[in-house]
C-alpha cells in the first residue's frame, strides 16, 4: 500500500482534510456540534495530530499530545486507506491495524461524516500531483 | 423531519422501568394501548449506546395491534428500514457493519436478499438440516446424566450458534471467540453481559471480532471452496451481481444475531411454557410427529424473541386514525401483536393446536419477513423433539433470570430439572 515517507507530509495530508472538513459549510458544523476533540497518533512515520472540533484548532506535533475524548491508533498506511474508503473500521480494529482509546460512542458519530470526505481527500491528494498515495 | 409538537401519551412505554418489568406485567400496558390507543405518540428512549437522549430528538408512534403491524411491515413503500430499525438509535455506522439486509431498502435490499437468498439451495437447506437434527441429539445426549443443569447455556445456547458455525464454515478454535462476540452484540445494555465496557466499546468490540473472523473465512474460501455457505455466498452471482466483502462480514454479524439469540430465547421461553402447561406438553406428546409443525409456531408467538423494530416514515400515511408525518419514526411492538384479542382467540392461553397464522414473531410480512424462518422452525422442532423424547419429564424450574432490553425477550438462565439418564 503507498504510503506517506515524512511526519510533514501527514500533517499536510491527514490534517489537511480536517482542515476541509471543517471549512465545509455542510460537514463543518456538523463537526463542530460533536463537542468532541479526537486524537490520532500514527506509526510508520511517526506523528500526532489532534483536533478540537467546537475550538476548530488542529494541533500537530508536541502540541498534540493532550488528553483527547477519543484516541485513535494506527499507521499512517492504514491512515492514509482510511480516508479513501479503503479500510473497514471493524476489519482493522479486528486486526489490530487500528486501536481506539477513550469513548467508542464518539467515534462512532464521526465515522460517517468521514464517510462524506472519502472524495475530498482524494481530490487533495490528486491537486497536489500525490497519485503515488492513492489507491486504486 | 416533522415539526409537529405534540403531547406524549399519558402510558409511558419509554420509560426504563417499564421495560425492567417481566413480560406479563408488560402486557398488560400494552393492552391498554391495544384497545385504546393503538397507535401512540411516545417520548423518545434513552439509548445506553450513544449517551443520553438529544434534546432534538422527536419520541416515535408505537404500533401496538396486529393489524397494524402487518401494514407497517408491508407497506415498505412508506415505511422505510435504511434509517435504522432498532428500538433505539443506532449510529448508521453500526448498521453498515452489522445489519446488512435488516436496514436496507428496495432496490439495494432486493438485489442483497436475493444473492444471499440464491444461496440457501434447497440441496443446501437439507444438508444443514440433518446436521441440526445431528446437532441437537448431541446437546441432549450430553446432559441427559446431569439431571440438574442451567438450561441456557446448557442447551438454549448451544444449537443456534453450532448451526451458524458449522453452516458458515468457523474454524473450531474460533467459535467460542464468535460466540462470545456474538453475545456482546445483544447485551451490551446489560451490565453483567457486557462486563463494564461501556456500551459502544462493547458493541464495537463484538462487531470487530465478527469481522475479523470472518474476513479470514472469505479469505480462505476464495483461496479454496469448500462446500459451505461462506463458499457460496463469495461465489454468488444474481444479474451479474456478487456480494462484496463488506456485505458478506454485514451479512455474517446479522446472522450471528438475528439467528442466534431469537431461536435460543424462543427455546428456553418454550421449556418454560411447556412446563406451566402440562396438558399442552402431553398434547404434542401424544403425536408429537403430527402436532409439531403447528405447536411450533405457538412456541415463536409465545416467545416473541424479537419485541420491537422500528421504521421511518416517508410519506404522510393514516394509521388507525393518526397521522403519521414523513419522518416520523414508527416503532413496532411484536410481543404485543401477537397477544392481541382480535388476531387471536384467548392469546393469554398457550395452545398448540392454535390458528397461528396471524402471528408477526418473525416480522409482519412484506420483503422484510425473517429470512431464517424455516431454518428457526427446524432447529426448534429438532431441539424439542430430542428433549421430549430422551428427557421427558424436563421441566423449568424456579424463576428465571430475564435480559434487560428493550429489544430481545431475553431469559439469561434459567434451571431445570429431568431424571437423570443412566
Amino acid at each position: 500500500m503507498p504510503g506517506f515517507a515524512t511526519t510533514e507530509e501527514i500533517n499536510k495530508y491527514i490534517g489537511g482534510i480536517f482542515e476541509k472538513a471543517l471549512d465545509d459549510t455542510d460537514i463543518g458544523p456538523r463537526l463542530m456540534a460533536t463537542g468532541m476533540t479526537l486524537r490520532m497518533n500514527f506509526s510508520d512515520p511517526e506523528a500526532v495530530i489532534t483536533v478540537d472540533f467546537p475550538g476548530q484548532s488542529i494541533l500537530t506535533g508536541e502540541d498534540a499530545i493532550v488528553d483527547a475524548d477519543a484516541i485513535l491508533s494506527m499507521s499512517a498506511d492504514t491512515a492514509n486507506g482510511y480516508w479513501q474508503g479503503k479500510v473497514s473500521l471493524p476489519l482493522a480494529m479486528a486486526k489490530g491495524k487500528l486501536t481506539i482509546g477513550g469513548s467508542a460512542a464518539e467515534l462512532l458519530k464521526l465515522a460517517p461524516l468521514a464517510k462524506d470526505l472519502h472524495p475530498v481527500y482524494i481530490s487533495m491528494l490528486e491537486e497536489n500531483d500525490r497519485h503515488d498515495l492513492i489507491i486504486a | 423531519m416533522t415539526a409537529t409538537k405534540r403531547d406524549y401519551d399519558t402510558v409511558d412505554i419509554s420509560d426504563p422501568a417499564f421495560w425492567e418489568k417481566t413480560p406479563d406485567e408488560r402486557e398488560r400496558v400494552f393492552s391498554v394501548l391495544r384497545r385504546e390507543r393503538p397507535v401512540s405518540w411516545q417520548r423518545p428512549i434513552s439509548s445506553p449506546l450513544m449517551g443520553e437522549v438529544n434534546e432534538n430528538e422527536a419520541g416515535y408512534w408505537a404500533v401496538v395491534r396486529n393489524e397494524d403491524i402487518v401494514t407497517v411491515s408491508r407497506r415498505t413503500d412508506v415505511f422505510s428500514s435504511a434509517r435504522g430499525v432498532t428500538f433505539e438509535d443506532m449510529p448508521s455506522e453500526v448498521l453498515e457493519m452489522a445489519s446488512s439486509i435488516l436496514t436496507m431498502d428496495a432496490p439495494r435490499h432486493t438485489k442483497v436478499r436475493k444473492l444471499i437468498s440464491s444461496t440457501f439451495t434447497p440441496k443446501r437447506i437439507s444438508l444443514i438440516e440433518d446436521q441440526i437434527y445431528r446437532q441437537a441429539h448431541e446437546i441432549v445426549r450430553g446432559i441427559a446424566h446431569l439431571g440438574d443443569v442451567e438450561f441456557v447455556s446448557a442447551v438454549s445456547a448451544r444449537l443456534p450458534m453450532w448451526t451458524i458455525s458449522e453452516m458458515i464454515g468457523i474454524p473450531e478454535e474460533k467459535r467460542e471467540e464468535v460466540r462470545e462476540a456474538a453475545n456482546l452484540m445483544i447485551s451490551w445494555d446489560d451490565d453483567e453481559v457486557s462486563d463494564a465496557l461501556d456500551p459502544a466499546t462493547a458493541m464495537l468490540n463484538g462487531i470487530s471480532t465478527l469481522h475479523g473472523v470472518c474476513q479470514d473465512v472469505i479469505d480462505a474460501r476464495r483461496a479454496s471452496p469448500e462446500n459451505d455457505l461462506l463458499t457460496a455466498l463469495v461465489q454468488a452471482e444474481v444479474d451479474g451481481a456478487s456480494l462484496t466483502d463488506d456485505e458478506i462480514r454485514s451479512f455474517f454479524t446479522l446472522l450471528c444475531v438475528a439467528g442466534n439469540d431469537t431461536t435460543k430465547q424462543t427455546t428456553t421461553h418454550t421449556l418454560r411454557a411447556l412446563t406451566e402447561y402440562p396438558d399442552q406438553r402431553r398434547y404434542l406428546a401424544e403425536d408429537f410427529d403430527g402436532r409439531i409443525d403447528t405447536a411450533v409456531l405457538e412456541f415463536v408467538r409465545w416467545a416473541s424473541p424479537v419485541m420491537t423494530f422500528g421504521r421511518t416514515a416517508l410519506k404522510r400515511f393514516e394509521l388507525a386514525g393518526r397521522t403519521i408525518e414523513p419522518g416520523d419514526r414508527v416503532v413496532m411492538f411484536y410481543a404485543s401483536g401477537n397477544q392481541d384479542e382480535t388476531a387471536f382467540d384467548s392469546p393469554e392461553r398457550f395452545d398448540l393446536s392454535r390458528d397461528n397464522r396471524n402471528h408477526v414473531a418473525f416480522g409482519g410480512r412484506g420483503p422484510h419477513y425473517c429470512l431464517g424462518s424455516h431454518l428457526a422452525k427446524t432447529q426448534l422442532k429438532a431441539i424439542f423433539s430430542e428433549l421430549l423424547t430422551q428427557l421427558p419429564d424436563i421441566r423449568a424450574e424456579g424463576e428465571p433470570e430475564y435480559l434487560a432490553s428493550t429489544f430481545i425477550n431475553g431469559i439469561k438462565k434459567q434451571r431445570c430439572v429431568f431424571t437423570a439418564q443412566e
